[in-house]
């Protein structure tokens, strides 16, 4: 089993805003697509959703795959029905300035220590 | 076309109707007396058999009916032995046995007559058709339909108990509620208590299905059905059907337009990760039917049954 990291973290080392916080608090995989269908294709849970996209379907796709949080890259704004989704599923939502790739390089590290 | 309620005429009425062809209903054997047999004859033989018309043959071709009003006149006029030939109606209303039996109730408005012979495609003389005929052949067929649908209402509690089934609508474009139904099916398994990765297949099954609908189709149904041993995902829409099934199951091939895949669909991959994800998987489309798919997952996987068994 992969450790677990927290989301509040995960968030924190990319300088990321909750918009809303679910009641999961942490994640053990990041899974970082803007294609739905291959975030579909992962077979793992407790995941960190990394996206450039903002509409509800990330949301969506992340309850689909049972996923904790989205966090969503490149500052980009999010609408008010991707917002009331993530309340109503209970997921957290996350916006960071940085872009998917730099995300990646500061959150990898985190995901990848492994506890003793 | 036949009218009973119009609107308000049971679906199976109507189904039962527009089933039944006129060979259906009709009457086969037959008396039938020759052009050259005299009317007498054929008194005799109504008279022997019950019948108030006799079709004329010439060889095995329908030549013309006598029916008891001839053969009256004829006793009455004084030439019952004259030949069938000289006093037939020739000029016949006639019923070919293939047309729908809702085509031909309207006939006995129509027309003045009792009874219609009818024929098949090479013109030969295939039976009779009184209303009679039509009124046993609706009893006959509403029992068995009535008989069926028993057995359905009947073998239906037992089974029902453990059997959950929801239908949901899924618009064209419609993103906003798109994943709604795949939703549903998640929540309604986990309240069940179903395994994990049922779960999750079932949810990622239904899940692309539904995007699909709402990309490529003209709209659709996406329904769901769980017993206990497993979740049947089916996908209907109404067009405008698959071209090649073989290529759109490929991963990476898509139709899709620059807008959905600005969205983050139409990567291709929605058919292949169903069938992925399914343990058994059913695709057919037609441009005229639309697409049907379905999706059917085991609740517990194949190695773990087969533990369980062993």
């Amino acid at each position: 089993m992969r450790p677990e990291v927290l989301i509040d973290e995960a968030a924190s080392r990319v300088k990321g805003k909750f918009l809303h916080r679910g009641s999961r608090k942490f994640a053990r995989w990041i899974v970082a697509s803007s294609l739905m269908s291959d975030v579909l294709t992962t077979d793992e849970e407790d995941i960190l959703l990394l996206s450039n996209l903002n509409t509800a379907q990330v949301v969506r796709t992340a309850d689909m795959i049972g996923a904790a949080a989205v966090m969503i890259a490149c500052g980009k704004p999010v609408p008010q029905d991707t917002l009331d989704l993530a309340r109503e599923l209970d997921i957290s939502l996350i916006c960071t300035e940085f872009p998917i790739f730099e995300t990646c390089i500061h959150l990898v590290p985190l995901f990848n220590t492994v506890k003793k | 076309m036949l009218k009973l309620h119009g609107d308000e005429t049971p679906s199976t009425i109507k189904e039962v109707i527009l089933r039944l062809k006129v060979k259906d209903a009709t009457k086969k054997h037959i008396f039938t007396a020759r052009k050259t047999d005299s009317l007498r004859h054929i008194q005799n033989l109504m008279r022997d058999n019950g019948i108030s018309a006799v079709p004329i043959l010439e060889t095995d071709l329908l030549a013309g009916m006598i029916s008891v009003n001839d053969i009256i006149s004829a006793l009455d006029k004084g030439y019952i032995d004259d030949p069938a030939e000289k006093h037939m109606t020739k000029s016949l209303i006639i019923l070919e046995d293939e047309m729908p039996l809702s085509y031909a109730i309207p006939f006995f408005d129509k027309y003045s007559y009792r009874r219609f012979p009818v024929v098949d495609k090479d013109g030969r003389l295939a039976g009779i058709l009184s209303s009679r005929d039509i009124l046993l052949a609706l009893l006959h067929e509403l029992n068995n339909e009535i008989l069926e649908l028993e057995k359905m209402i009947n073998a239906e509690p037992a089974d029902q108990m453990d059997r959950i089934k929801r239908e949901f609508i899924v618009k064209k474009f419609d993103f906003e509620n798109a994943g709604r139904a795949s939703y549903e099916l998640k929540k309604t398994l986990k309240d069940m208590n179903a395994p994990r990765q049922a779960v999750r297949k079932a949810a990622v099954a239904a899940y692309e299905l539904e995007i699909n609908i709402a990309i490529h189709s003209d709209g659709g149904v996406l329904a769901f059905e769980i017993d206990d041993r497993k979740i049947i995902i089916t996908a209907r829409d109404k067009g405008p059907g698959i071209e090649d099934i073989t290529l759109a199951l490929q991963p990476g091939y898509s139709t899709a337009s620059d807008w959905i895949r600005s969205m983050g669909f139409g990567a291709g991959m929605g058919l292949a990760n169903t069938q992925k994800v399914s343990d058994d998987f059913t695709i057919e489309s037609s441009p005229k039917t639309g697409s049907f798919i379905q999706a059917t997952i085991y609740l517990q996987a194949a190695d773990e049954q087969a533990a369980e068994v062993g």
